[in-house]
């Protein structure tokens, strides 16, 4: 009677290659995880002559982006966001505005912080992703959709609006699933900036906040 | 008999690179004048179609090309130039026409950065490299014994690219040229497949990059 095929009776190589084609199965199946961290260009524009504060919240300072697999075949997706998403906001905000202020607290009655002329609560309200498997189109695909609350330091509303972003990387060769989306997440964040910079004056709430100032409102602030 | 031996390496090689066809159309509307003096170029790829992106590597490759054959041209690189001038070079800010341009430098900001940079040519460069029809079967094993592959494989890949030149100091489009290269490669796999590549966007990539050279050179 023959032997069994058992741990004793294989040689390591073969050990080797059975653990390397398991592995190669099963790399289909996991998460692919995805950390998105790069510095942004400081941007090149005249600052508005404004004292803003920023309050990042835990949702978005670690903002992250969970998709399951939906089949066997696929693999679930995780992509982080958070770090990359604070270092943005925080370069282009400083090149738009003379003075940017870190909020101790989030703003609202009896929170104590600085003195700013207005306070901006940055939120990503969703996200969503496209990879060549999912749409036959070989291109890799980031869109986002900010909310942006402008407030006052003791928390009453002076303007709320969304704003998406898009980014998109084409496939590339050797280029992993995972670094092609990091690129596009890249390209996104930047398109978020550069919406943001070129519109912010233009959001007819914040325009007439801009106005009623009577600093702003005797020499218009233009992007 | 190693000098041979290399020498035999590198005609295999070129003899295993496919077949590409390459066509070049170039249009120039005002021939440079004047030389270029210290005055630089940058070339920019379009980005706003949804369904294709130009590569950053055949921009890099064009700029590459340009520089290797005229030193004297000074070609910035692409990423530098974005950031350099962020955020009105993104896909969503980008100037579409030269007109466009005016509305940019009425920002002191931009003005000053572009005579920092002394960029005189913008090239926009519109187009991708697209995998076309492809045929035959492939089959690979795996044993104790060894692996080895059997079948055949071929495809065709197709390069359409457009270059758009514009003047600063005129405000104008000067010039336009396009290109389209295609190519088929094989792959036939007999224990070990051997690619035989037909180099389609690089081809592509050195017709554009002549033809700019040619325009920019008489600048210069």
């Amino acid at each position: 009677m023959e032997a069994p095929l058992s741990g004793s009776m294989t040689t390591a190589p073969e050990r080797w290659l059975t653990a390397l084609l398991l592995t190669c199965l099963l790399a289909g199946c996991g998460t692919k995880q995805v950390v998105v961290q790069s510095e942004f260009p400081d941007p090149v524009m005249n600052p508005l002559p404004l004292t803003l504060g920023i309050w990042y919240d835990d949702d978005f300072a670690n903002h992250e982006f969970f998709d399951e697999a939906s089949g066997r075949a696929e693999s679930s997706w995780l992509v982080n966001t958070g770090q990359a998403q604070v270092e943005l906001w925080q370069t282009l905000l400083k090149g738009m505005f003379r003075d940017v202020v870190f909020m101790n607290g989030k703003p609202g009655p009896g929170q104590m912080n600085p003195v700013v002329d207005a306070v901006l609560l940055p939120a990503v309200d969703e996200l969503q992703y496209a990879i060549p498997s999912h749409t036959n189109v070989k291109v890799y695909e980031i869109w986002m959709r900010y909310r942006f609350q402008l407030v006052t330091t003791g928390g009453e509303p002076i303007a709320e609006w969304t704003m998406p972003a898009y980014g998109k990387t084409p496939t590339a060769f050797m280029q992993s699933d995972e670094g092609a989306v990091r690129l596009a997440a890249i390209v996104a964040l930047r398109d978020a900036g550069a919406h943001f910079a070129t519109t912010f004056t233009r959001v007819p709430q914040v325009e007439a906040w801009l106005n009623s100032l009577p600093r702003a409102g005797a020499t218009p602030v233009q992007p | 008999m190693t000098p041979r031996r290399l020498l035999l390496g590198a005609l295999l090689v070129s003899w295993l690179t496919g077949c590409v066809n390459a066509t070049v159309d170039q249009m120039v509307f005002n021939s440079p004048t004047e030389g270029m003096g210290d005055a630089s170029v940058v070339i920019l790829g379009r980005r706003h179609a949804s369904d294709y992106e130009t590569e950053p590597g055949f921009i890099s490759c064009v700029g590459k090309h340009i520089g290797a054959r005229d030193p004297a041209i000074r070609v910035i690189d692409e990423l530098e130039f974005l950031n350099a001038l962020y955020p009105w070079f993104e896909p969503r800010t980008a100037p579409l026409r030269p007109a466009d341009l005016e509305k940019l430098f009425a920002h002191r900001d931009v003005v000053e950065k572009f005579a920092t940079l002394q960029t005189r040519y913008m090239i926009w460069i519109d187009g991708s490299t697209v995998r076309g029809d492809s045929a035959g079967s492939m089959t690979c094993g795996i044993g104790p014994g060894g692996a080895g592959c059997f079948g055949f494989g071929t495809w065709s890949d197709d390069a359409s690219y457009e270059a758009t030149i514009w003047d600063f100091t005129q405000r104008a489009e000067v010039g336009r040229i396009s290109a389209t290269a295609s190519g088929q490669s094989y792959m036939p796999a007999v224990v070990l497949p051997i690619p035989i590549i037909a180099p389609v966007q690089g081809t592509a990539c050195d017709s554009v990059g002549d033809q700019l050279l040619d325009f920019l050179s008489t600048a210069n």
